[in-house]
């Protein structure tokens, strides 16, 4: 069975050092023969910031037609969803902010209108990655990020224990991840794990 | 003396405006000069990660934004307001919180800019927030992202202007005591600056 994986690296710096993360967890999970990989840069695409009118409340779909009209299937379609931010000031970026807002249909999908997000059969075989880079060498410097990542997985059914976050500090100028010790490293047994455990959920 | 208010809802008159603009009220009762900017007429960008404000100390983007981080500095009382979403602050709030990168160069990379103590006391910062969720912690992720934006442009993180439950309350006007507490913090921000001069 195919494993299908979504990516959005949501750094608005193409080739830093989220996305390089990103890319080596990508690149790892890739050399597989049973996956399907999308990556796609939120500067690619185009999701505006959620207009907070709630019509998603009672349409189960948003007013907005950008490109989350075609995102949200791809979300929905998707066994392994994985986001990668730098924090600036603390926080995820705007860009991945903006697609975490824009998640709200889901949230009044599953908690106002109280349809399924997956099929019933799909239910509790999904696996969320955060993929996170800080220039900051701070310990705490991730921890208001995750509150909103949570946030997102939850509104799309991925349970909190089924998700993983590899998120590497000290890391500031373009490329500086590079030179982390360990960093490629657990980006590459990260991706391992998540498919073996992906391939255990699927065989249940 | 004056007091700006950025609001970073994407709904207007919402709660979030709303109790924003009674601080704002409060603070005019007491005597500054108000101002209220609505980042949603605004036409800006997010930072683009360029890092190019720490080799210059600018920011590459010319916006909306340019024009008030020039005078952001000059303000006494800076309120910014925002709703929950996910957890945080608006994506537009967060857009324009990552643009003020520029300052944090300045003060920690290129070190043309500082803020004694005595500056800090004299800027005061506000969060004015609502949410829908009724949870203590709702707002607390967003906290730390306004230290560091006070942090950047030497404010005082003052005080969370902030009323949770608004889809219990059925908005912040049916909130009991918000918006006249809101109205309170403002004139006294105020009043108290004032004894500073």
């Amino acid at each position: 069975m195919v494993i299908k994986i979504l990516a959005f690296a949501g750094s608005p710096r193409r080739h830093g050092n989220s996305e390089i993360l990103l890319d080596w967890v990508l690149d790892a999970m890739r050399k597989e023969f049973d996956v399907e990989v999308e990556k796609y840069p939120l500067t690619e695409i185009n999701i505006a910031p959620c207009k907070g009118c709630n019509a998603c409340e009672k349409l189960n779909t948003c007013v907005q037609k950008d490109d989350l009209t075609w995102v949200e299937g791809k979300i929905i379609d998707a066994d392994i969803i994985i986001l990668s931010s730098p924090i600036f000031c603390m926080g995820i970026a705007a860009q991945p902010k903006a697609l975490i807002d824009r998640a709200q249909v889901f949230r009044s999908r599953k908690y106002v209108l109280k349809l399924p997000i997956v099929p019933p059969e799909r239910k509790g075989k999904r696996i969320g990655i955060f993929l996170a880079s800080a220039g900051q060498d701070w310990d705490y410097v991730f921890d208001a990020a995750i509150p909103s990542v949570k946030c997102l997985f939850n509104v799309i059914d991925v349970k909190n224990k089924d998700i993983r976050y590899l998120m590497v500090n000290n890391v500031d100028e373009k490329g500086a991840i590079l030179d982390h010790p360990s960093a490629e490293k657990d980006a590459v047994a990260l991706a391992d794990e998540v498919l073996t455990t992906m391939r255990e959920m699927k065989r249940e | 003396m004056k007091a700006l208010g950025i609001s970073g809802s994407p709904r207007r008159g919402g709660n979030t405006e709303t109790l924003l603009d009674a601080f704002l009220e409060g603070a005019g009762e007491g005597g500054a000069e108000i101002e209220k900017i609505v980042l949603r007429d605004l036409g800006f960008s997010s930072c683009k990660g360029c890092n190019a404000c720490h080799k210059t100390g600018v920011c590459v983007l010319k916006d909306d934004l340019t024009e008030i981080f020039e005078r952001i500095l000059s303000v006494d009382i800076l309120a910014l307001a925002s709703p929950i979403y996910s957890m945080s602050v608006t994506a537009e709030m967060k857009a324009f919180i990552d643009r003020g990168q520029f300052f944090w160069a300045r003060q920690f990379i290129l070190k043309d800019l500082s803020f004694d103590p005595d500056h800090m006391q004299r800027h005061k910062g506000f969060f004015v927030s609502t949410a829908g969720q009724n949870w203590d912690h709702v707002f607390s992720a967003a906290y730390p992202v306004m230290t560091a934006f006070f942090n950047d442009i030497g404010f005082e993180y003052r005080d969370n202007i902030i009323a949770n439950n608004m889809d219990e309350y059925k908005g912040i006007k049916g909130h009991p005591t918000a918006l006249t507490d809101a109205r309170k913090a403002g004139a006294s921000v105020v009043a108290e600056l004032a004894k500073l001069s």
